[in-house]
């Protein structure tokens, strides 16, 4: 018998490796009417939800992946299987060259986790007390604990809030003293579940920008999930979106604006102040002579269209941007809805 | 041999590295604030006598209860107050009442340290000063009991005591374990359950058994060990026991309890890794 071949082991290039992975949650079904409730209590009606249906994806060292999807996609239980959390139903899920679940003691000291709506922080302790509560369960030697934690501070900016109590910072400080907890023990690999969720700008992009430089700096290998596309187009090189438990799309932002269209935005100034009536471009707004209209620069050329409206009215100036991510993944979603029967349909097969 | 002597060694001591910081934790957040120790400390004191006081007061009133004389009533009070003071001690922060961390999706922050899950329940609750107030109550009221019977004890007896008072801890938290595991499945009518039976074990641990008729006191002695808390272990230890065998009745029941507590745990452990928290569930928290 031929060796079996594992990738994602503990020096291989590819570190987080999901071959065909199912994950299937048997639901209860309720109803209102009293009949049908007395019947499902001697025959409960069950619906499997299949968070997963054979996801395959592989990540290599260094990486960072954004994985998007719509809610109830299937998001937030690949991080738990990921996490030794959670088992699947069927495949195989390695990371780092272990079984998450089965190798959970030596897998965890090498990942870092943060889940956007969860703590890890004592609540009733300062900050400091829950990196030295790391240092000790984590069984960080002192000397790199003291310089990972001196740098964590000075670059997340912990140092105003780090002696105060958890229960007591603000979104945003509580984040960033996570994320650093998260960190502290210098994880390969790191899962962030939603980091950004409710932060304000400003601590968004300090978060981006740090896990941005901790991986260009450390070859940290960075999985995360938002809901904020632009966010995740700033941070990551490479998308996979998942639908209905299935990975829909795998590959850079560029490929998945085309897959869409080449959505574009065309800004016109003009000296008076109707609106050009453009053949292939839709007007999604105008005020006093600033017109912007919606159109796809891979069915029609941008000239085209300017030479539509200088027929029609005097020029002064031009703008031409691309369609913001969000707009794009929101069609991608739109186009992913399927018809109640189709649904009903699959589920029964 | 060796390698193994070494492992075992390497255990204790991290065991040992873990209690040290944990306590310091404690001690921490107790002298952090001092009103907060105060209260803290006169809410636990309070509780603990009021655990005991009423059985005191019949004792008083009608100079002990059956063949039970005051002092003996004492041992048994101190006793009892001992092995919840005990508990409180090694498994705070809800690791005694474990429906809260399962069912409350507490689990996954356990389940993302570096270390066995049986080390971290074994560390992560001990606060030795929060447990104190629990813990001298019993002390007091247990030396009281020994002095006013005058008996002479010798140091086996002593270490016969500690593994008595460990076994009647474990089969309190075996038990709290046993109907915590429900949590893994039901969390909120877990947490009901295992309450209610928490207090009843907890309540009824300071009565003195006999008298009760076999099927309601063999009840009491398995079904629901109230009698294994602190009774049988105090009489045990007193030489109210005909046998002298039967000193060894509450460790060996301590360890068929651990086993079934185990057994329970694990399975609701393969059942988690299967479904995750059903903390959403209809059947879960939500808050």
């Amino acid at each position: 018998m031929p060796p079996q071949v594992h990738n994602a082991t503990a020096h291989s290039d590819i570190v987080v490796e999901l071959q065909d992975v199912h994950k299937v949650f048997r639901q209860r079904q309720r109803s209102s009417r009293l009949s049908e409730t007395i019947r499902h209590m001697f025959k409960p009606r069950i619906r499997e939800v299949r968070a997963l249906q054979g996801v395959s994806m592989q990540i290599r060292r260094g990486e960072i992946v954004a994985y998007a999807g719509p809610n109830g996609a299937g998001k937030s239980t690949t991080i738990k299987l990921l996490s030794g959390l959670l088992a699947p139903n069927a495949g195989r899920v390695r990371a780092l060259g272990f079984d998450p679940i089965n190798e959970r003691v030596q897998y965890v000291k090498r990942i870092g986790v943060v889940f956007g709506q969860r703590s890890e922080l004592w609540y009733d302790h300062p900050v400091a007390a829950s990196y030295e509560w790391k240092r000790v369960v984590w069984d960080i030697p002192q000397d790199r604990f003291a310089r990972t934690q001196k740098r964590l501070i000075e670059v997340l900016g912990l140092e105003e809030f780090f002696h105060s109590l958890a229960r007591e910072l603000s979104l945003g400080q509580r984040m960033r003293a996570e994320l650093g907890l998260a960190l502290l023990h210098e994880p390969e690999l790191l899962f962030l579940d939603e980091p950004t969720i409710g932060l304000d700008v400003l601590s968004k992009r300090m978060m981006l920008d740090f896990v941005k430089e901790l991986n260009r700096k450390q070859q940290v290998t960075v999985m995360i999930t938002s809901h904020d596309m632009a966010e995740l187009e700033q941070l990551a090189g490479r998308m996979v979106m998942i639908d209905h438990g299935k990975v829909a799309f795998d590959g850079p932002f560029e490929q998945l604006r085309q897959t869409m269209s080449d959505g574009r935005r065309l800004i016109i100034e003009t000296s008076d102040e109707t609106a050009p009536s453009l053949e292939g471009a839709e007007l999604i707004e105008s005020q006093a002579r600033r017109h912007e209209y919606r159109f796809d620069a891979s069915q029609i050329k941008i000239v085209d269209l300017l030479n539509q409206a200088a027929k029609q009215t005097s020029i002064i100036d031009v703008e031409t941007v691309r369609a913001p991510i969000d707009e794009v993944i929101a069609n991608i979603y739109q186009s992913w809805r399927k018809p109640k029967e189709v649904l009903e349909l699959e589920e029964a097969l | 041999m060796a390698a193994k002597l070494n492992s075992v060694w390497r255990t204790l001591k991290r065991i040992w590295q873990l209690w040290l910081f944990y306590a310091k934790l404690d001690l921490l957040l107790l002298i952090s604030d001092v009103r907060l120790a105060l209260i803290y400390f006169s809410s636990e004191l309070l509780t603990s006598i009021g655990s005991v006081i009423g059985l005191l007061l019949l004792a008083q009133r009608f100079d002990g209860i059956g063949t039970w004389t005051l002092n003996h009533l004492y041992v048994l009070l101190g006793y009892s107050t001992l092995v919840l003071g005990i508990l409180n001690t090694f498994f705070n922060y809800n690791l005694s009442l474990i429906s809260r961390r399962i069912g409350r999706g507490q689990l996954d922050h356990v389940l993302v340290q570096p270390q066995p899950l049986w080390m971290i329940f074994i560390t992560e609750g001990f606060a030795p000063l929060s447990g104190l107030m629990g813990l001298i109550p019993g002390i007091l009221l247990f030396a009281w009991g020994l002095i006013g019977l005058g008996v002479s004890l010798d140091l086996g007896w002593w270490a016969l005591l500690v593994l008595n008072l460990f076994a009647s801890g474990t089969i309190m938290m075996s038990f709290n374990y046993i109907w915590g595991s429900l949590a893994f499945v039901a969390p909120r009518s877990s947490e009901e359950i295992s309450s209610s039976a928490s207090r009843l074990l907890d309540q009824l641990k300071v009565y003195p058994l006999d008298g009760l008729g076999g099927l309601l006191l063999g009840s009491l002695m398995t079904v629901a060990p109230v009698g294994l808390v602190a009774w049988y272990p105090v009489r045990a230890l007193l030489g109210l026991n005909s046998s002298a065998w039967s000193i060894w009745i509450t460790p060996l029941a301590a360890l068929f309890m651990l086993g079934i507590a185990l057994f329970c745990f694990l399975k609701g452990l393969g059942y988690y890794a299967t479904t995750g928290s059903q903390r959403y569930s209809s059947l879960g928290h939500r808050s």
